[in-house]
C-alpha cells in the first residue's frame, strides 16, 4: 500500500504547485480543487494508518529519501490531514473570490505536503526537506497580504527565528553523517557514538524548540498572527509548531539515551507552558491569547517528550491541534463579522451565532483542560511522568495547567457576557455550511478524543504508539488536576463575569510576550548587524578597493589597446613601435592614476599582462607576419631548449 | 577503410556540394531558394548518418580515423553549419551567388571534419587547404571595402600559416620517416630534438591559425568584424573546431613521447591566447569585434584540453566544451545577424522590444562566461579538473583569473539590454525569423546540454 503512502504526500503537493503555477487563473477553481485534494489526502492517511506502508526512492548515495507510516506517525497523518482539510473548507468561506485564491490554497496544499512528509519521514535528509520548504511556505502564507508592511515584517521576523532553528537540524544532519548513522535514519540516532550522538540530539532540540515557539524563540509566534486567520488555525494547531514537538516525540529514543536533553526538554517545556500561559491570560487580543496558548501547550508536548511520556504527548498533539485550530477559525469568523479581535470589544460575541459559540466553547473547555475533554487526560499522562523527574517539574506542570485553565475560563466568560448599552447587535443567524460543518467536526473531534480517559481505550492508544509500559496517572493525582483546574476555572469566570478583576504584577511585561522579540533584537540582531557592518566595510575598503582599482587599471590599459587598436585599422597606417610606445604611456598614465598603494602589484601584473596584448592588430599585414613569425621562432626555441 | 559507409556523413557532404554547384548553375537567379533546400536536406542527411554511425565501433586505416573525436566533431560541424545556413535565409532570397555560398560552406565543413579525423599529416594538411580555401572566398563574399581587407588578411596570415604547416610535415617525415600519426609516435623519440621541436612548431602554427589562437590569430577580430555575418559566424565557429580536435589528437597521440615538454608549450599558448583575447576585448565597442577577441580567449580555454592531452578527463571535456563554444557562439552571432546590429549601444532596451532575442543572448553570453547552468560551465569545469589532473595547476589559475575578467566585457553587452532604449537604436525592424530561431535554438541548446550534461558525457 505505498500508493497511499504517495498518495497521501503527493496529492496536495501536485495539487499545490499546481494551482501556484496556474497564478489567478486557478482563482476560480482553486477552492474546490483544495478541499478535493485534501480530502484525498484525508482517505490515504486512512488507509496508510491502517496498512503503516512505508518506502525509500534513492536520493544521495547512501542516503535515500524515506517515508514511512508507524503508530506515532499514523495519529499525526490523520491529524494534520483532518485538521488541514476542516481549515481549508473553512478558507473556501472566509478568503473571498476578490482575493488571490490560487495562490492561498496552492501556498496551503504545498504547506500541508511538507508537514505530511515531515511526519512522515523516516530520514534527517527527508525531514530537512520537508522542514526547509514548510518554514519558506509559512513565511508565504503569513506574509500572504503582501501588500501590507507589517504583515510581511511580521513573515520576515517568523520565518528568521524559526529558520535560525532549522540550522540545528543540519547541525543534527552534519553529526548522524560524521557519526555514520546508516542512510540518516532518524531511529538511528540514538545508537551514535557519543559526541555524534550528543550534537546530533542538540541540533534536533534546537530545531525544534524553534519551530515550537518554545522560550526563548517563542515571540514569532506572536508576529505570526499577521496572517489569515485560516493560516494561523492550520499553522499554529496541527502544523509548523507541532511540528518541532512532533519530532521531539518521534526522537524520544535518542533524546533519553543521551541523559541530558529529557531534564533540559522537560524544563523548557514546563518553564514554556507556565510563562506563555500567564502571558496568555493578560493579552488582551483573541488571537495574541491563542498565540500564546498555543505555546504553552507545545510546552507540554515537549515536557512530555523530554519526561518520556510519549503517549500522554502525542495525545496532547492531536487534541490541541482539533481544539486550537477551531479557535483560530472561530476568532476569524469574528474578526470578519466584528471588525475585532480585542477581546473588550468581543463581549457577547458568542451569542450572536450560537452555533461559532458552542464550537469556540469546546474548543476553550478542552484547551482549558476540564474533565473529561482529551486535554484534561494527556495532561494528568504528561504530569504523571514529569514527577519521576522530581516534585519542582510537577508543580511547574500543575500551576501550568491552571494558567491554562484560568485564561480559556476568562475569554469563555467575555464572549458569553451579555451585552450591555446599545443591546445585543443584529446576528446574522446561522453561518454557511462551510463555515459550520468543520467547526462541528472539529468540536466533535475534540469531544470525542476524550474517550481515551477509558482505561481499555487509553491501553489501546499506548499500544498502538509503542508506549505501553509508560506510567499511566494516579486517580489522586488526575482528581486534584482535574479539581484544580475546574475550581480555577469557576473562580476566574465569576471574577471576569462580576468583574473583580484586578491588574496583576508584571502585567506590562507578560502583556508583551516578556520581551523577548526586544531581547532577540538586543542581543542577537544588533551583534549580527554591527558585525555585518564592518564586515562590509571592510570589504568595501580593502578588499573591493584592490579590485577596483586592478579594474581600473586593468580598464586603462585595454582602453589603450583598444583606441590604439581601432585608429590604426581605420587609418590603416602607422608606425608599430610609435604606437607602442604612446599606448604604454597613456595606459602607464592612467593606470598609475587609478592605483592607490595597496594595489599597485596587481596594476603591475597586469601591465605586464596588457604589454603582451599591446603588440597584435597594428593593421598591417607585414607586421602580422614578422610577429607571428617571431613567436613560432621563440616557441619553437623554447621548445628546443627547454628540458 | 574496412566499412565506407563510416564515411557516409562525408560522402554526403562533398556530393551535397557539388550537387549544389549544379544545381545553382541550372536554376535563374530569382530561385536560388531550391538551392537552400538541397543543402540543409543534404546536411540533416549527414547529420542522421552522423549519429549513426557513431553507434559503430571505432575504425581507421589509411590516414583517417573514425573515433569518437571524429563523431563529436562531425555533429558539431554539421549542426553548425546547418545553423549558417539557416542565419544566411534572412538575407534577400534572391542574392544572385546563393548557391556558391551555401557550396563554399559545405567545402569547408568538409575540409574541418577531415582535420579532426586525419591521422596522416598529408591527409592534414589536404583538409587544411580544403577547410582554408573556401573561406577566404566567404569571407570576401559581399565585395565590400572591409570584406574584402578581412579576406586579404585572412589569406596571406593562411597561405604563410599553410606553408609552415606543410613545411613542417617535411620536416617531420624527414625525422621520423613516415607521416602517419601512430608511425610518428613511434619514431619522433628517437629523432633529433631540434628537428622534432621545430617540424611539431610549424605544424601547429598551421592548426593555431585554423583555431584562432595566438599567435597567428589577427585574422579573427577583422574577420568577425567585417565578413558579412553569417559569414563571420561560420569562420569563427566552424573551423576551430575541426582544429582545435587536430592539435588534440597531435598532442595526446603523437607529440607525448618525443623529448620537448609538450604540455608545458600547449599550456603557454593556451594561456596566451585567453588572455589576450580578454584584454583586447575588454573596452572593444563593437559587438562583432568583441565576440571576435571572445572567440581567440575561448580558443584558449579550449587548448587546455591540448595542453592536458593525457588526462583522462580532457577528451570528453574538448569535445563537451567544443559542442557548447559552438552553440553559444553561433547563438550570439545569430542575434546580430538577427538585428543587424553593429555596436553595443545598439542592443540597448533589447529586452523589451524582442525579449525571446535578448534573452538568447543573455544565456549564449553568460555561457561564455561559464555560468551554471550553461553547457560551456560543464565544459570548462572538466576542462579545469583536466588540467589538474595533467598537474598544471597554474593553467588552472590563469584560466580562472580569465573567466573572472572576462565577466566584464560580456556584461558590458548584457545590461543594457535591460535599460530603457533611450532613442531608436540602429535595429532593424524587420523579423527576421530564421536568425531569430537560431538563436533561441542555440541558446536552447547550451541551457539543455548543461543540465543534461551527465547523459551527453556519458558518450563522450
Amino acid at each position: 500500500m505505498t500508493a497511499a503512502l504517495w498518495a497521501l504526500v503527493g496529492v496536495p503537493a501536485v495539487a499545490g504547485a499546481a494551482l501556484l503555477l496556474s497564478g489567478r487563473r486557478a482563482d476560480a477553481v482553486a477552492a474546490p480543487c483544495a478541499v478535493g485534494a485534501l480530502a484525498l489526502a484525508l482517505a490515504a492517511s486512512a488507509a496508510a494508518a491502517v496498512t503503516r506502508p512505508g518506502t525509500a526512492v534513492p536520493m544521495l548515495a547512501g542516503v535515500p529519501a524515506g517515508l514511512a507510516v508507524d503508530g506515532l506517525s499514523a495519529v499525526a497523518v490523520l491529524t494534520v490531514s483532518a485538521v488541514a482539510l476542516a481549515v481549508v473548507l473553512f478558507a473556501t468561506a472566509e478568503i473571498g473570490a476578490d482575493q488571490a485564491r490560487g495562490r492561498f490554497f496552492g501556498l496551503m496544499l504545498l504547506f500541508t505536503a511538507a508537514m505530511l512528509t515531515a511526519v512522515t519521514a523516516t530520514n534527517l535528509f527527508t525531514l530537512l526537506a520537508a522542514w526547509e520548504v514548510m518554514g519558506a511556505l509559512s513565511y508565504a502564507l503569513i506574509g500572504y497580504w503582501w501588500k501590507e508592511a507589517f504583515r510581511v515584517r511580521s513573515a520576515t521576523l517568523a520565518f528568521v527565528t524559526t529558520r535560525a532553528g532549522d540550522l540545528g537540524l543540519y547541525l543534527a544532519a552534519g553529526a548522524a553523517l560524521a557519526g555514520g548513522a546508516e542512510g540518516l535514519r532518524l531511529s538511528g540516532l540514538a545508537a551514535l557514538e557519543g559526541g555524534w550522538r550528543d550534537a546530533a540530539v542538540a541540533g534536533v532540540v534546537l530545531a525544534a524548540l524553534g519551530k515550537s515557539a518554545q522560550l526563548p524563540f517563542s515571540f514569532w509566534l506572536s508576529r505570526a498572527m499577521a496572517g489569515p486567520s485560516p493560516v494561523s488555525a492550520l499553522l499554529h494547531s496541527a502544523t509548523m509548531v507541532a511540528a518541532g514537538a512532533y519530532l521531539l516525540l518521534r526522537s524520544e529514543p535518542a533524546l533519553a539515551a543521551t541523559g541530558w536533553a529529557g531534564p533540559v526538554l522537560a524544563w523548557t517545556g514546563a518553564a514554556t507552558a507556565l510563562a506563555l500561559g500567564a502571558v496568555a491570560l493578560h493579552q488582551s487580543r483573541l488571537k495574541q491569547l491563542l498565540a500564546a496558548s498555543t505555546a504553552s501547550h507545545m510546552g507540554f508536548v515537549v515536557l512530555a517528550a523530554g519526561a518520556g511520556g510519549v503517549g500522554g504527548g502525542m495525545l496532547h498533539f492531536t487534541a490541541h491541534a482539533a481544539a486550537k485550530s477551531s479557535l483560530f477559525l472561530c476568532a476569524g469568523a469574528w474578526l470578519a463579522a466584528l471588525g475585532t479581535q480585542e477581546l473588550r470589544d468581543l463581549r457577547g460575541a458568542a451569542r450572536r451565532v450560537p452555533w461559532t459559540g458552542a464550537a469556540f466553547t469546546v474548543g476553550a473547555l478542552t484547551v482549558a483542560g476540564l474533565p473529561p475533554l482529551p486535554l484534561w487526560t494527556a495532561k494528568d499522562e504528561t504530569l504523571a511522568a514529569a514527577q519521576q523527574l522530581g516534585p519542582a517539574l510537577y508543580a511547574t506542570g500543575l500551576a501550568a495547567s491552571a494558567v491554562s485553565a484560568a485564561y480559556a475560563a476568562r475569554v469563555l466568560a467575555v464572549v458569553w457576557s451579555p451585552v450591555r448599552g446599545e443591546g445585543a447587535r443584529p446576528g446574522p443567524g446561522r453561518p454557511d455550511a462551510a463555515e459550520a460543518v468543520p467547526l462541528a467536526a472539529l468540536a466533535a473531534a475534540a469531544v470525542g478524543l476524550g474517550a481515551m480517559a477509558l482505561p481499555p481505550v487509553s491501553r489501546w492508544w499506548h499500544v498502538l504508539l509503542g508506549a505501553a509500559e509508560e506510567p499511566g496517572p494516579t486517580a489522586g493525582g488526575t482528581a486534584l488536576s482535574g479539581l484544580l483546574v475546574a475550581s480555577v476555572a469557576g473562580v476566574t469566570a465569576w471574577a471576569v463575569v462580576r468583574e473583580r478583576t484586578a491588574p496583576l504584577p508584571g502585567r506590562r511585561l507578560l502583556a508583551g510576550w516578556l520581551g523577548l522579540e526586544a531581547v532577540a533584537r538586543a542581543l542577537v540582531v544588533r551583534p549580527v548587524v554591527v558585525l555585518a557592518r564592518a564586515l562590509a566595510a571592510f570589504d568595501d575598503r580593502v578588499v573591493a578597493g584592490g579590485v577596483r582599482g586592478g579594474v581600473r587599471a586593468a580598464a586603462s590599459l585595454s582602453g589603450g589597446l583598444a583606441v590604439l587598436d581601432d585608429r590604426v585599422l581605420a587609418r590603416g597606417v602607422r608606425s608599430c613601435a610609435g604606437l607602442v610606445a604612446r599606448a604604454a604611456s597613456l595606459a602607464g598614465r592612467r593606470g598609475e592614476a587609478g592605483a592607490d598603494g595597496a594595489v599597485r602589484s596587481v596594476v603591475s601584473g597586469t601591465r605586464v599582462l596588457a604589454s603582451w596584448a599591446l603588440r597584435p592588430q597594428t593593421g598591417l599585414l607585414h607586421q602580422y607576419y614578422v610577429q607571428a613569425v617571431v613567436a613560432l621562432v621563440v616557441l619553437a626555441a623554447v621548445v628546443v631548449l627547454l628540458r | 577503410m574496412t566499412d565506407p559507409l563510416s564515411l557516409l556523413p562525408e560522402l554526403v557532404m562533398a556530393l551535397a556540394a557539388v550537387g549544389a554547384l549544379l544545381l545553382g548553375s541550372w536554376t535563374p537567379r530569382e530561385r536560388q531558394g531550391r538551392v537552400r533546400l538541397l543543402v540543409v536536406a543534404a546536411l540533416l542527411a549527414a547529420l542522421a548518418a552522423a549519429l549513426a554511425a557513431a553507434a559503430a565501433p571505432p575504425s581507421g586505416s589509411g590516414g583517417y580515423t573514425v573515433d569518437t573525436v571524429t563523431h563529436a566533431v562531425r555533429v558539431t560541424v554539421i549542426a553548425g553549419t546547418l545553423a549558417t545556413v539557416l542565419l544566411a535565409a534572412d538575407s534577400p532570397a534572391s542574392h544572385p551567388r546563393a548557391s556558391e555560398f551555401h557550396v563554399l560552406s559545405l567545402l569547408a565543413a568538409l575540409g574541418t571534419v577531415a582535420l579532426a579525423g586525419a591521422d596522416d599529416l598529408l591527409v592534414l594538411a589536404a583538409a587544411y587547404l580544403l577547410a582554408s580555401i573556401p573561406l577566404y572566398a566567404l569571407v570576401g563574399f559581399a565585395k565590400d571595402g572591409t570584406g574584402t581587407e578581412a579576406a586579404l588578411k585572412v589569406y596571406l596570415l593562411g597561405a604563410l600559416a599553410g606553408i609552415l604547416l606543410l613545411t613542417g610535415t617535411a620536416l617531420l617525415l624527414g625525422a621520423g620517416g613516415t607521416t602517419g600519426y601512430a608511425g610518428l609516435a613511434d619514431a619522433l623519440p628517437g629523432a633529433p630534438r631540434a628537428l622534432v621541436g621545430t617540424g611539431a612548431v610549424a605544424v601547429l602554427a598551421g592548426l593555431l591559425f585554423k583555431a584562432g589562437g595566438v599567435p597567428v590569430h589577427f585574422w579573427v577580430p577583422d574577420v568577425a568584424q567585417g565578413a558579412p555575418a553569417p559569414v563571420a559566424a561560420f569562420v569563427t565557429t566552424v573551423p576551430k573546431v575541426g582544429a582545435l580536435a587536430a592539435l588534440y589528437r597531435l598532442a595526446d597521440g603523437v607529440l607525448p613521447g618525443s623529448a620537448p615538454d609538450w604540455a608545458v608549450l600547449f599550456a603557454i599558448l593556451a594561456a596566451a591566447s585567453m588572455t589576450l583575447g580578454n584584454l583586447a576585448a575588454f573596452l572593444q565597442t563593437d559587438a562583432r569585434r568583441l565576440l571576435g577577441y571572445s572567440t581567440v580567449s575561448q580558443a584558449g580555454y579550449l587548448l587546455m584540453a591540448a595542453a592536458a592531452g593525457g588526462a583522462e578527463l580532457a577528451r570528453p571535456g574538448l569535445l563537451f566544451y567544443l559542442g557548447a563554444y559552438a552553440a553559444a557562439n553561433l547563438g550570439a552571432f545569430a542575434v546580430v545577424c538577427a538585428l543587424g546590429t553593429r555596436t553595443l549601444e545598439d542592443h540597448r532596451g533589447l529586452f523589451r522590444d524582442r525579449p525571446w532575442l535578448a534573452l538568447s543572448l543573455v544565456v549564449c553570453l553568460l555561457g561564455f562566461v561559464g555560468t551554471p547552468p550553461t553547457a560551456v560551465f560543464v565544459g570548462k569545469l572538466i576542462l579545469f579538473a583536466a588540467a589538474l589532473e595533467a598537474g598544471l595547476g597554474w593553467l588552472m589559475v590563469v584560466a580562472a583569473v580569465n573567466t573572472l575578467a572576462s565577466l566584464f566585457y560580456y556584461l558590458r553587452w548584457v545590461l543594457p539590454l535591460f535599460s530603457s532604449p533611450e532613442e531608436a537604436g540602429a535595429r532593424q525592424r524587420g523579423a527576421a525569423p530564421w536568425s531569430t530561431g537560431v538563436a533561441v535554438a542555440a541558446a536552447a541548446v547550451s541551457l539543455g546540454a548543461g543540465i543534461a550534461a551527465g547523459p551527453v558525457l556519458a558518450l563522450l
